[in-house]
């Protein structure tokens, strides 16, 4: 899923300052950690003190969307609450947020995240982690399921470089080195020949802007 | 209940004087807490065992055991005062685990007059209060249990059963019906609206017996047996599709509006597990402070914390088991980390001083006090530092 973390609430308060009756969409589309209602709400609750502080007072209102990346679904599911509304505040990934700014062109629309990557949720370690740069141009089959473009620090498709320590980046010792893990992984697999593979620069024109439903 | 000197700061005591050494105290014990002294015989508490269920105090022929919260002797003394307050003869002791609301407890008994005594455990009342009871003019004892497996204590729920029978077996023969006392079972549950779930998984990720099922078609669904109420997986739910049956969102937002309204400044709301402190049983009378009891700190939620926040509470204390303690799994050391996230959250619009985690045990009477007196003072610090700015 698209993984985001809040925007700091300073930054957040500006952006809504000049605006006073502002809704605050949540979205329950893939956005990790959850950004529906609940969040909404939560988060209605801290503006709403912390522009007390700065002798505002805010109207909120709270829903939360099914996908606000889903122009369809969004379009209809938040019309009839924009009446009186000045600015909405997005919980989505930047694609919701964008998806509403394209549907209502006179609407202010303000992100409260920011957009981190395509991670996978690791709820025992209580972490997200980058897993996909949506290169357009899978090599995970012949990498032991491990993507190298996105886990490698520097992004290598024929590694490892050889500055690692101990398994971990020679950028990052709380990082894996991501071709020791594809080498372990080949191995168990006996699929090691795979690592002496030759694989080309990666082809920036394989990832499409648009593609037809 | 009476506050006890301060010197009498021990939860539980065994009174060696008193101690017949009969071990009934021992194989009752579901903590393994009591042992017997190989060599000398002597009964020994292990009272960083004990989860201060009164199971053990309940049970002593000899009255050995000396126990600080819900005696024998302050029970009583509630009754006398709450007999004519509610002008009934009619008693309904309920466990706080199982315990609805009043309307709820109407329902399952179907009486509409009681005088409600609330209790953790009912395990901890002995034949001997609801005799006495009795003689004191009290006609009709309903007993509401939880499930026998639900039972935080383990065996207060079973045990309360078999006392009940033996007791109605000796009423009867002196001619009191066959059923003076009756005992009836109940648990609270989670409440679940299919309509708002958005099958996010969280609920079955964080329910530490299980209870939710994630379903390929359809999204969640809850096996309620296995649920044990503690309400971790209501206050996790990101889109308000769970409720806990007796602390439902919208009843706490009432609780927590009427409790700030009586309220005189500085006020502290506290949230409190209810196994983790034992409230007085004629309430709080400090008027600055006012406690909500949670079925476990894990139901705290920041939605009601920040609610308070705006409602005007100056602070807000949450208290948890420790993590070892900890009746449902574990729940307590979720709270925590909820809690730090919604104080990183606060510390952000400079309020994070107004909110307080703490641990206490129930093992520790003074604790709870010694928790509200330091946030006290931290929070007339920085009211003073607010005014010199």
């Amino acid at each position: 899923m698209i993984v985001t973390a809040l925007k700091p609430l300073d930054e957040i308060l500006d952006s809504i300052f000049p605006y006073n009756r502002v809704l605050i969409a949540g979205c329950d589309g893939c956005t990790q950690p959850p950004r529906g209602l609940r969040e909404a709400e939560t988060l209605k609750k801290l503006l709403e003190l912390a522009g007390k502080r700065r002798g505002k007072d805010f109207q909120f209102k709270v829903l939360s969307l099914v996908k606000q990346c889903d122009s369809f679904l969004t379009a209809s599911e938040l019309k009839p609450h924009l009446e009186g509304v000045e600015a909405v505040l997005s919980l989505a990934c930047g694609v919701g947020v964008q998806t509403i700014a394209e549907l209502f062109p006179d609407l202010p629309v303000l992100p409260a995240q920011n957009s981190h990557f395509l991670g996978q949720e690791n709820r025992e370690g209580g972490a997200l982690e980058d897993r996909c740069s949506a290169c357009g141009d899978c090599i995970l089959a012949q990498t032991g399921g491990i993507c190298p473009l996105t886990r490698c620090a520097k992004g290598l498709l024929n590694g490892a470089c050889g500055g690692a320590r101990e398994g971990k980046c020679e950028m990052d010792p709380e990082r894996d080195c991501a071709w020791e893990l594809i080498y372990q992984r080949l191995e168990r697999l006996g699929k090691l020949d795979l690592i002496r593979e030759f694989r080309p620069p990666r082809n920036y024109q394989a990832k499409a802007w648009r593609l037809t439903t | 209940m009476s506050q006890p000197p301060a010197e009498a700061q021990v939860a539980v005591k065994i009174n060696e004087d008193y101690c017949s050494r009969c071990s009934i105290c021992q194989s009752l014990c579901p903590f393994e807490a009591i042992s017997k002294d190989a060599e000398s015989g002597q009964i020994i508490l292990d009272i960083e065992k004990c989860q201060v269920c009164g199971i053990c105090y309940s049970a002593c022929p000899a009255k050995a055991i000396d126990i600080i919260y819900y005696d024998c002797g302050s029970l009583l003394k509630y009754l006398e005062q709450a007999k004519p307050k509610y002008k009934s003869d009619t008693l309904v002791i309920m466990c706080k685990g199982s315990a609805p609301d009043f309307a709820g407890i109407k329902q399952i008994f179907g009486v509409s007059e009681f005088i409600p005594l609330s209790v953790p455990c009912v395990g901890r009342i002995s034949e001997e209060l609801l005799l006495q009871a009795m003689a004191m003019g009290i006609n009709k004892i309903f007993i509401l249990a939880c499930d026998e497996d639900y039972c935080r204590f383990d065996r207060g729920s079973p045990l309360t059963g078999r006392r009940v029978l033996a007791l109605n077996r000796l009423l009867e023969q002196l001619g009191y019906g066959r059923e003076a006392v009756t005992l009836k079972r109940h648990s609270l549950k989670v409440k679940v609206d299919k309509d708002l779930c958005i099958a996010c998984g969280n609920c079955a990720f964080y329910c530490p017996y299980g209870a939710p099922k994630l379903e390929s078609v359809g999204g969640i669904r809850f096996d309620l047996d296995a649920c044990r109420g503690c309400g971790l997986c209501v206050a996790v739910c990101p889109a308000f599709a769970l409720e806990m049956d007796n602390w439902e969102r919208e009843r706490l937002s009432t609780t927590i509006s009427q409790m700030l309204a009586e309220m005189k400044a500085p006020k502290v709301l506290i949230f409190r597990c209810q196994w983790a402190v034992f409230p007085p049983l004629n309430g709080e009378s400090n008027p600055h402070v006012r406690a909500i009891d949670l079925p476990c700190s894990a139901r705290v939620d920041a939605f009601h914390i920040l609610e308070a926040l705006q409602k005007g509470a100056d602070g807000v204390l949450i208290a948890a088991c420790p993590e070892d303690d900890c009746r449902q799994e574990g729940a307590s050391g979720r709270a925590e980390h909820f809690m730090g996230m919604l104080k990183e959250r606060l510390n952000q619009i400079g309020l994070g001083d107004r909110l307080h985690f703490c641990h206490v045990a129930r093992r520790d009477p003074g604790q709870m006090d010694k928790e509200l007196e330091q946030f006290n003072q931290s929070l007339k610090a920085i009211a003073t530092k607010r005014e010199s700015q």
